[in-house]
């Protein structure tokens, strides 16, 4: 959960100044100094750093857990190889590189199960888990705290909304309001919830 | 090290996760999000609220109020729903089994010249309650409400009088009655 307490949680102690990380571009060229060794710390902090974002395009595009983690794998199975084999022309770029390769993935015909075969079986590495952060799970009493001291209107409308992750307008139509009434609904109850649920974190 | 926060209104990126922008904005925020973790972050942590917000309704720990047409796509997608219908007045035995994931009473009532519905809960367990400004659309030509399944599970025998009242400014007024009569399964 994005937090104050995440935030404090990445602060050094007092008195020592933490050692910048390596940006993106540093790790991509690191691996591809490293090749035909492996630089297996620079990999799994490009997986860690970059992997959560690919699994948020692919739950954005594709709409479907399964399907996001195994567009996560195999973007991060592609981009690795491409590293190690220096195909990737400027590692400057390699952000936008993972994004051109996540988003042409995802065009390639939605992703069948062939296609995935393929991938992996063309790129055989071994891929360092991306090990996503788990993310602190949220407290479903605290939620539910929270959503109950809502107005009525709002938890209806971050129902409709979330359930099925449907527009202003599709819920709109469904409650007899304008798209714009909903936004401002919608947005108020969202700020409300997690405001709840930050200072309900807080007193915990 | 410090984490650079995200500058990204909340609503922008909700609306992206919605597709509610056109194409040249997704694809804008496609980039930035690859390019600031901050910002993905942020969204990731909304997603997860939404799919929280889900399986809340899902657990059946709180009622709700909402619309027919989301309970139709609730059945669609599988879910097994108790279904009870109302009109203005009108007084049903309900219950709820094992196999019910939601229970829910569509009350009829005429709403077109209604701009604020309130309802008045009267519970023979959990006492009284007032619900104030249910979104409800005014053509609809009634409510929906789900009450919690996890509630109505521990009930054993139970009444409860639920009334709509329509409110213009300090004005209110009585719309309807609806009395529901518990029972176990």
């Amino acid at each position: 959960m994005f937090s104050l307490e995440r935030a404090i949680s990445y602060a050094p102690p007092m008195g020592f100044e933490a050692p910048e990380p390596d940006d993106d571009a540093a790790l991509a060229r690191r691996i591809m100094a490293s090749a035909p060794a492996r630089d297996a710390s620079a990999e799994a902090e490009i997986c860690r750093r970059l992997g959560p974002r690919v699994r948020l395009y692919g739950l954005k595009h594709l709409r479907n857990e399964a399907a996001a983690a195994d567009l996560m794998q195999d973007v991060l199975v592609m981009v690795l190889q491409k590293l190690r084999d220096g195909a990737v022309r400027d590692p400057e770029q390699v952000v936008s590189f993972v994004l051109g390769t996540a988003r042409q993935m995802v065009i390639d015909g939605r992703r069948g199960a062939r296609r995935r075969v393929q991938i992996l079986e063309a790129f055989p590495v071994d891929l360092t888990p991306a090990d996503e952060e788990a993310p602190e799970p949220l407290d479903t009493k605290r939620l539910g705290r929270c959503l109950s001291a809502l107005p009525e209107r709002e938890r209806t409308v971050l129902v409709l909304t979330f359930y099925d992750d449907r527009s202003a307008d599709a819920v709109a139509a469904e409650l007899g309001l304008s798209a714009g009434n909903v936004r401002v609904i919608r947005h108020r109850g969202l700020e409300r919830l997690r405001g709840c649920l930050e200072a309900a974190g807080g007193e915990a | 090290m410090t984490v650079a926060a995200c500058t990204t209104p909340t609503q922008d990126l909700l609306a992206y996760w919605l597709d509610e922008v056109d194409e040249a904005t997704e694809s804008r925020l496609d980039e930035h999000l690859f390019a600031c973790a901050a910002c993905s972050e942020r969204l990731r942590s909304i997603v997860e609220l939404g799919a929280a917000i889900r399986n809340e309704l899902l657990r059946g720990d709180f009622g709700f109020v909402l619309p027919a047409a989301f309970i139709r796509r609730l059945k669609e997608s599988g879910l097994r729903v108790r279904e009870y219908n109302l009109e203005p007045g009108g007084s049903v035995n309900c219950t709820v089994t094992p196999d019910d994931d939601l229970v829910v009473a569509h009350m009829r009532a005429p709403l077109h010249d209604v701009r604020r519905l309130d309802f008045l809960v009267q519970d023979s367990v959990a006492g009284s309650m007032r619900v104030n400004d249910i979104a409800f659309d005014p053509e609809a030509g009634g409510v929906t409400m789900v009450p919690s399944v996890a509630f109505l599970r521990t009930l054993e025998h139970a009444h409860q009088r639920v009334r709509l009242v329509a409110v213009d400014g300090v004005e209110e007024r009585v719309i309807a009655d609806y009395t529901f009569n518990h029972y176990p399964s």
